[in-house]
């Protein structure tokens, strides 16, 4: 009974180690894939920016003006996430856009459907850090507003 | 389509220092909050959500001055391969706060859980530390209550006028207050109840098992009239309440009784209806009276003017002597009545009592064997004289004198006294003997019109009524205190008036009652 059991273990072991193909076991991660993994981050972002959006007005937290300002801050982050994202897929992920340089102060811009409206939205798109930078900006305002509040039983800003 | 590059490249550039410079300012302040208390997860969150954002814009904002950098520096080669590098930093960075944000409800939760704990632990703390502190000031504090509440109630218990009474659940006496002992007749120094079955004083083993049963039943009883049964074997008429009490856990169940004497309570109400339907046979009475009066008048008068035309020593006279012996009979039963009813007026006479008292008494004796009775006079000297209808006055003293006389019968003791009380402007006469009493069934009567124990041609059964009817029209009282086999004693108050008007003015409220 052992003997027919190490058998058979031995032959297992035997077709796995040299009985192989040549290796498939890894997948590549060549050409676009990256772009989708970075298109996918935004999703998330915007996605967990919504979440606490929702979070927030649900619990009653934005009636403090602190958390109200951190709210501003997430839905600025999703109009920029919206904005990167429509960069991203314009001009790397379906490779809408094609920019060209024409010396040191000028671009040129061709686009696949050649509508200058798509150029000039691509362009305005480019502008994100408009976005973001307004985010950060009212995150950085609520911060100041939680800190000013001088009520260590409610340091969290719970509306009282 | 040819445009400038300068503006985005000047936002991407202004922009991604700003991006720095407010993500580190956010850091800053999001720090200082941790340090105010670095046990809020909130504050820790944000810590969080902050550092991810640092390193989201250090990553993101020095990929893109690096790259416009070698952009305008014509080294736009090198960018190439940086570019993925700093592409995947941003992904990473930018879900890692996706990340942490994702968390913001949860930590809520955690956070407010934390708060309320850390409150209720606080109001515990705080709870405990004034107990702690003032635990003894406490204790003293309730110990002198609880003190001050057992005084109270254990006065209520003993100078209660009314019996309180605690037994076991099957009777057994455990506890009884000093007026228990005095309702019953005994000295507590002398006897005590304790462990006595509470049947023991009822007068009737069935009041026992109806109380009993009700408590048993109901878990309590109310307001029960019993009788309990006093030293000297009397009963007293009571008013039974009793509740059972579970008691604290583990002590067997008692019950509480309250017992209220109202023995008084019922002599009053008894004397109430006694003197109501003596009223009312009054007003009967003195209705038939003026009724029979004339034509008893009318007949007397015709008998008298047929005498005085009859021949002497004829049968006829005889029988015309008869009817006026017998008319004559009728008309002092009927002025007897009158008396008794208080219609007659009363005459004012000044005389001092115990000198009417005397006059009765040496009537009764010349006309009366009085030898062998032993006399016992106490007189007050100090009774004034009183303004009295004298004639019916005396005939009271003969009236009671005589049922005293009759009550002896040849040899025994009869008590004459007076007292006067001068608060009460009053004069108390007794009149009382030790003969063969009066039956209780029958006391409550011997003041009606024509009820008497004597037997046929003895006594009208009006001699009472009438001193009842003359001492009520005088404003005063009688009462009789009688035991049968024992003896009786006749007590007469009277108001000492110093006029006419004030007779009057007693009669009509006496009336009026």
């Amino acid at each position: 009974m052992r003997t027919w059991r190490s058998t058979i273990g031995w032959t297992v072991f035997l077709t796995v180690f040299f009985g192989t193909q040549p290796a498939l076991a890894t997948q590549g991660h060549g050409g676009i894939e990256g772009v989708y993994a970075h298109q996918f981050a935004h999703l998330f972002f915007l996605f967990a920016m919504g979440s606490l959006i929702y979070w927030l007005r649900d619990r009653g937290l934005v009636r403090d003006p602190g958390w109200r300002m951190i709210q501003y801050s997430a839905l600025f982050f999703i109009l920029w996430n919206v904005d990167t994202l429509l960069v991203h897929a314009l001009d790397d992920q379906f490779e809408l856009i094609e920019v060209q340089r024409i010396g040191l102060w000028k671009i040129r811009l061709t686009d696949a459907f050649d509508h200058n409206a798509v150029k000039l939205v691509y362009y305005i798109a480019k502008l994100d850090h408009l976005l973001c930078v307004p985010a950060l900006v009212f995150l950085y305002v609520g911060l100041r507003r939680l800190l000013d509040r001088d009520r260590p039983e409610s340091s969290a800003g719970v509306p009282s | 389509m040819t445009l400038y590059s300068l503006p985005i490249w000047s936002i991407d550039l202004i922009g991604s220092t700003l991006m720095i410079v407010y993500s580190f300012l956010c850091l800053h302040i999001v720090r200082k909050l941790r340090n105010r208390d670095r046990n809020n997860v909130i504050w820790t969150y944000l810590l969080l959500v902050c550092i991810g954002l640092s390193c989201f814009a250090i990553s993101r904002s020095a990929g893109h001055i690096l790259k416009q950098v070698l952009v305008i520096s014509g080294h736009g080669s090198v960018w190439a391969p940086i570019q993925p590098f700093s592409g995947a930093i941003n992904t990473l960075t930018f879900v890692f706060v996706g990340a942490v944000t994702l968390f913001f409800e949860r930590i809520w939760k955690i956070y407010r859980q934390i708060l309320k704990d850390k409150q209720t632990l606080q109001s515990t703390r705080d709870e405990l530390l004034y107990l702690n502190q003032n635990l003894e000031s406490l204790i003293t504090e309730r110990t002198e209550e609880l003190a001050r509440s057992e005084h109270n109630y254990r006065r209520i218990f003993e100078v209660s006028r009314d019996m309180i009474v605690v037994t076991s659940r099957s009777g057994s006496i455990l506890n009884i207050n000093p007026a228990g002992y005095q309702i019953l007749g005994y000295d507590r120094s002398e006897a005590s109840f304790v462990g006595k079955p509470i049947a023991g004083f009822l007068a009737s083993e069935t009041d026992w098992q109806v109380v009993k049963a009700s408590i048993e039943d109901k878990g309590f009883v109310s307001n029960v009239e019993i009788e309990l049964l006093h030293r000297d074997q009397r009963y007293i008429h009571s008013l039974l309440s009793g509740s059972l009490d579970s008691g604290p856990s583990g002590h067997e169940p008692m019950i509480h009784f309250l017992i209220k004497d109202i023995e008084n309570r019922r002599l009053i109400e008894e004397q109430i209806a006694q003197a109501d339907k003596l009223a009312s046979i009054g007003q009967l009475s003195a209705g038939i009276a003026h009724e029979i009066n004339n034509p008893l008048g009318i007949i007397l008068g015709y008998t008298q003017l047929l005498i005085r035309d009859e021949k002497q020593n004829s049968e006829r006279l005889q029988d015309l002597k008869t009817i006026e012996k017998q008319v004559r009979n009728c008309k002092t039963i009927v002025e007897d009545l009158l008396n008794f009813s208080r219609t007659s007026p009363a005459r004012e006479d000044l005389i001092r009592i115990d000198e009417a008292i005397e006059d009765v008494l040496k009537f009764v004796q010349q006309h009366a064997d009085l030898d062998r009775i032993e006399i016992r006079k106490k007189y007050d000297p100090r009774a004034p004289e009183m303004l009295l209808d004298e004639k019916k006055i005396k005939q009271v003293f003969m009236n009671l004198i005589m049922n005293a006389k009759h009550a002896i019968g040849d040899t025994g003791v009869l008590s004459l006294s007076t007292r006067y009380h001068i608060a009460e402007r009053q004069i108390e006469i007794s009149i009382a003997d030790n003969g063969y009493g009066i039956e209780k069934k029958n006391l409550s009567r011997i003041f009606d019109p024509f009820f008497t124990t004597k037997t046929t041609g003895e006594g009208t059964g009006l001699g009472l009524s009438v001193s009842y009817g003359i001492i009520k029209n005088h404003g005063g009282e009688i009462l009789v205190e009688s035991r049968a086999g024992k003896g009786s004693t006749f007590t007469i108050l009277l108001p000492v008036m110093a006029s006419s008007r004030e007779v009057s003015d007693v009669r009509f409220h006496s009336h009026s009652r």
